[in-house]
């Protein structure tokens, strides 16, 4: 490290900046940007939309995000103004998914938003699709989905042990932005499987919750993957409503085991849905056999609330289609790893898609 | 009115004051709720009584 191109600055002044920021509660704990004027014209720069447009407006809140208030927890958090087209299409996909108004952020659920990037802007801003794509040392991935926590904090309020009651919350809260690794995928990437150009940049938005892996390092058969797959997607910890929904992020050596297998995408979401299934006797023993008739939840055989039990199918299936499984690629070619992530929401609807802008 | 669980007051507290009524009265009750069967909801439900008619200023 070199000091040389260093700019010289007071940073006793930089320090109270950021101190006053944390006193503020204007940060999800971690230290944040200060923001001046100047610095937030360069963010409202990269976009034509008006500066007092809304984002996203939660009623039940009475408190609207505005395309200037977006910008200031963008910059807050660490993204360069060129990722803000970024992270204005991820709002658009969150309001487009619709979760998100209707108060899953203030859960006890505890989830968070993915953002998955598809398309040119991948490279041009150099968001991490391969190696560690989950974890750290990527500035985009790390400071796009951080601006819309952030967002959530400083402009809808949604403040742990307040107006975010969520039990446990997943660390996914801090950030979770990947792009797909469309290079290494042997199949037609997330956004033209749904009707976009190659050459579009994309945001898909979901709410999730969990994110479990599979250690696959041994096989060659897409039926045992496939298995394996399906049995953590139907896990009975995840069964919280009578079926459930996953993203499957496949590192591109499991892919390529489906693609050499001559599984196309639709295949392996048909085999998903088939063997994704809990025995009657499973869910019993963990007292989810039935459904609520009020709230579709599972509970227990015998419960006040509970639809008298359907026994005419046996096991079970956790998915209502195949097309409640979504299919990306992410991650680095050098070991047979994938991931599970358990969404909430529409199940078997196409995901929520929006367009990254020029401004 | 409002019925929660005493782990809820500080959201539902959040919540009201959001409305522009930041002494909005709740009738609160131990937590959880959730897992209980229906005697012990029964039970809840009688001890919940004085605050709820206390709360609707109901006249003994």
């Amino acid at each position: 490290m070199t000091l040389v191109d260093a700019p010289e600055v007071d940073s006793a002044a930089i320090r109270a900046a950021m101190e006053y920021y944390a006193r503020q509660d204007w940060t999800d704990g971690l230290p944040v940007v200060p923001v001046t004027e100047s610095y937030l014209a360069a963010f409202l720069a990269q976009t034509s939309r008006k500066p007092d447009d809304v984002v996203l407006a939660m009623p039940h809140l009475n408190r609207d995000c505005t395309v200037r208030l977006a910008a200031i927890n963008a910059a807050m958090a660490g993204c360069l103004p060129e990722y803000f087209p970024v992270v204005l299409a991820a709002w658009d996909a969150l309001v487009g998914e619709g979760y998100v108004t209707r108060g899953i952020w203030q859960s006890t659920t505890g989830t968070a938003p993915l953002l998955i990037v598809n398309g040119p802007v991948r490279d041009r801003i150099g968001i991490n699709s391969g190696g560690n794509v989950f974890g750290s040392g990527f500035r985009p991935n790390a400071t796009i989905g951080r601006a819309i926590r952030l967002t959530a904090i400083n402009v809808f309020g949604l403040h742990p042990h307040l107006l975010d009651q969520a039990t446990q919350g997943t660390p996914a809260k801090y950030s979770a932005c990947i792009a797909e690794n469309e290079e290494a995928s042997p199949w037609p990437p997330l956004h033209v499987e749904h009707g976009f150009d190659p050459a579009d940049s994309t945001v898909t938005a979901m709410v999730i919750r969990s994110c479990v892996h599979i250690e696959a390092r041994h096989t060659q058969r897409p039926e045992q993957l496939g298995l394996d797959i399906a049995g953590t997607i139907a896990r009975t910890g995840a069964m919280v409503h009578e079926t459930t929904s996953a993203t499957v992020v496949l590192g591109p050596e499991h892919a390529r085991v489906f693609a050499e297998g001559g599984w196309s995408k639709d295949v392996v979401r048909q085999f998903l849905y088939e063997h994704a299934v809990t025995s009657r006797a499973d869910l019993a023993a963990v007292g989810k056999d039935a459904i609520s008739k009020n709230t579709r939840w599972r509970l227990p055989a015998g419960h006040p609330d509970a639809l008298p039990p359907d026994d005419s199918f046996d096991p079970v299936p956790a998915l209502n289609s195949p097309a409640a499984v979504q299919i990306v690629v992410a991650g680095a070619s050098n070991a047979g790893v994938s991931a599970v992530i358990e969404t909430l929401g529409a199940r078997g609807n196409p995901p929520s898609t929006a367009k990254v802008r020029d401004p | 009115m409002t019925i929660c669980t005493d782990s809820f007051v500080p959201a539902a507290r959040a919540m009201a004051k959001v409305y522009g009524f930041p002494a909005y009265e709740f009738a609160t009750m131990p937590h959880p709720l959730a897992n209980l069967d229906q005697k012990q909801i029964d039970t809840c439900a009688l001890e919940l009584m004085p605050q709820v008619l206390r709360i609707l200023g109901v006249e003994s």
